[in-house]
């Protein structure tokens, strides 16, 4: 079924409302003290009169309506408040890792689907060979290890008995222009973002890339005199992109929690530790703003996906075919 | 070797070799191919007819293995051949259609660039206007009416009988002396089967193609076949000129498969079935394969496999009743055969 762009930019800004319905609800819902976040210890020698006026001056003493109607009047003209803990505005905060979070998720991101893309055909192109076999044992291995586990192992090893390797942080201190000193401290935590998903996603493609294989036009097209390798490329891997792009959109929550993980346990300096630290102090406007942007890539992955899975497959575009039987009746 | 024959098989046996061992799909068949002929080969499902020609193309299966014999086109065994010449073969010596047409194309690739593909393989020197031509000109010949606009549309636009014609222009993209058609005409209707088989013959005469024609429906042989060859648990029982086959068969096993045409049956008042299924072949029966299921079965059979005797020159079968110590036993169908020569 072909949705129209209409229709998904719908479905997106409905999504987008809800989330940010639930999160500022659940935020405030749950047990603990916005006031600690913005006062720090001050908050607990406080007076019930000196926390209330706080609260008011915070905006938090309101009905949670009244709150929610307000952040969104404040948002929609690109105010989204302030940060209780870095007492700064919350963009101002976010813009700062945004980038140091792109760079390890998104490369990440793309370099496990362009290995598991490369593993996939080679395991498909060698199956049931010990190459494959072995590659399939490894494969279920390290897919099974746990992220912060990994990642703690890797510390261990490459940074503090082989002092090989920097064990946290997005760059040594006073180097956040240096290349070399970013790509260092990239180098860890990339491992395990990409180790981590790797193998799920290639032997997805390995089973696609066999059933594509199993298919009766790889006879004919071997017995037009093609080779096993031209065939790969040409037909099967062409006939496993629609979903392959798709696995990538759907897969896009899996690797951003990932990322978050991997920048708890590292202490990287990313979205994901900024996420975890506003969860953990009552840091309101900040958690929406990086749950809403979260939420957004996520969406915004599966409503791609469909779309570009879509334009692919030539099967999914139904105007044409119906332009086509005209055609042939003429 | 003689010029007279496009492809010779001599002695050919694959096995599979799965977990519960060895299955002797095609054993010790021996068959040539004339220029310019079309041979039948008929047998019922899993006698190992497609095994036969997938090993000819060089197409098996991993766990199926060519165990011996020699399959010679203009004297050259084609199992000496390396992938990449197997290849050059593919397509331009010995070319293959399959069953079923609906799934033998790239449902996502059009079908000029299907077609093309294989052009551009065995016609490197030709450009790109050459290559469209040449597709074009073959959408013709396989009877595709306005091959022009018909190149950029995908599997899913045609019919069944149409996908075959395409899989067909694809079969000849580079002009192939052998055409191995593997029950070409079975997932097609009739009214279509007939339309196709009569394109491949005329096809055939036009290009002084040989023909391997698989199938395991004598009608359509009858209507095709110059030869034909009838196998039986991955053995040739009996094989001869279409004529002979027809009005003079041999092999008991040749007889119940007549039976069971509609044109026989009526002469005889019901339509006929062979009793019992074919053997498993996970070691293959001894003696005669087709011994539990013939009714003329004697005891030789089931111990020693019968060699081929000859009938006429251009006829052999297998089968002892041929032995000169067998009782006579005359064919359900002399009457028949007798009664349509005469007329």
């Amino acid at each position: 079924m072909k949705i129209s762009y209409r229709r998904r930019i719908l479905i997106f800004l409905l999504s987008v409302f809800c989330l940010s319905v639930l999160v500022f609800a659940m935020s405030r819902l749950a047990p603990g003290d916005p006031l600690v976040s913005y006062y720090g210890d001050r908050a607990e020698r406080m007076s019930p009169e000196e926390k209330d006026r706080a609260m008011e001056r915070l905006g938090l003493n309101e009905s949670m309506v009244v709150q929610y109607v307000k952040w969104v009047k404040n948002a929609v003209s690109g105010d989204f408040g302030m940060s209780f803990k870095y007492k700064q505005d919350v963009m101002k905060v976010i813009e700062g890792r945004l980038v140091n979070t792109l760079i390890l998720g998104g490369v990440g991101f793309i370099l496990t689907f362009l290995l598991a893309l490369l593993l996939g055909i080679l395991c498909a192109f060698h199956e049931n060979s010990w190459l494959d076999r072995i590659i399939c044992k490894v494969g279920t291995i390290t897919s099974c290890i746990p992220e912060f586990w990994l990642s703690l192992v890797l510390i261990l090893i490459f940074s503090v008995n082989l002092r090989l390797l920097p064990g946290s942080g997005a760059y040594a201190l006073g180097q956040s222009s240096s290349i070399s000193s970013r790509l260092t401290h990239l180098i860890l935590p990339m491992v395990v973002v990409v180790m981590s998903h790797l193998w799920y996603y290639a032997y997805m493609i390995r089973n696609k890339l066999l059933e594509e294989i199993r298919q009766d036009y790889v006879l004919l097209a071997k017995a037009k005199g093609m080779s096993r390798r031209r065939i790969m490329y040409q037909h099967c891997v062409r006939n496993i992109m629609p979903a392959f792009i798709s696995i990538m959109a759907i897969s896009l929550p899996h690797i951003v929690e990932g990322t978050y993980i991997v920048e708890m346990v590292f202490s990287y300096p990313g979205i994901g530790t900024l996420s975890f630290e506003s969860a953990k102090y009552h840091d309101y406007n900040m958690l929406m703003v990086l749950c809403l942007i979260t939420g957004i890539v996520v969406i915004f992955g599966n409503i791609t996906g469909q779309a570009i899975s879509e334009a692919i497959d030539p099967r999914m575009k139904e105007p044409e075919i119906m332009e086509v039987a005209a055609d042939g009746s003429r | 070797m003689n010029k007279q024959y496009a492809l010779e098989i001599n002695n050919l046996s694959v096995s599979f070799f799965t977990a519960d061992g060895e299955t002797e799909a095609v054993r010790d068949v021996s068959l040539s191919l004339r220029q310019g002929e079309v041979l039948a080969l008929v047998g019922e499902s899993g006698c190992g007819k497609s095994v036969f020609c997938k090993a000819i193309m060089g197409l098996l299966s991993k766990d199926a293995r060519i165990k011996s014999g020699e399959i010679l086109k203009d004297d050259r065994d084609i199992r000496t051949l390396s992938e990449r010449e197997m290849q050059l073969l593919r397509g331009s010596g010995i070319s293959m259609i399959f069953q079923d047409p609906l799934t033998s194309l790239n449902p996502t690739m059009t079908i000029g660039r299907q077609i093309a593909e294989a052009v551009k393989l065995h016609n490197r020197e030709l450009n790109r206007q050459q290559i469209k031509a040449k597709v074009l000109e073959l959408l013709e010949l396989v009877g595709i009416p306005d091959a022009e606009s018909r190149y950029d549309s995908y599997p899913y636009h045609f019919s069944g009988g149409m996908r075959q014609r395409c899989v067909m222009a694809i079969a000849l993209a580079a002009d192939p002396q052998i055409l191995i058609a593997d029950e070409p005409t079975t997932a097609l209707d009739v009214t279509i089967q007939a339309e196709i088989l009569n394109l491949l013959k005329e096809i055939q005469k036009k290009r002084n193609m040989s023909i391997l024609f698989v199938t395991h429906d004598l009608g359509v042989v009858a209507k095709i076949a110059d030869r034909v060859a009838v196998m039986y648990a991955g053995k040739i029982v009996e094989y001869g000129m279409a004529e002979e086959i027809f009005y003079d068969a041999r092999h008991p096993y040749t007889w119940g498969l007549l039976s069971a045409l509609p044109y026989y049956a009526r002469a005889k008042g019901e339509l006929q079935a062979i009793p019992g299924f074919p053997p498993h072949l996970t070691p293959p029966p001894k003696g005669d394969a087709f011994a539990v299921r013939n009714p003329y079965a004697m005891e030789i059979d089931y111990e020693e496999m019968p060699p081929f005797f000859p009938v006429s020159e251009t006829h052999f079968a297998a089968t002892w009743l041929l032995d000169e110590h067998a009782p006579e036993v005359v064919s359900p169908f002399r009457e028949i055969s007798k009664r349509r020569c005469g007329a």
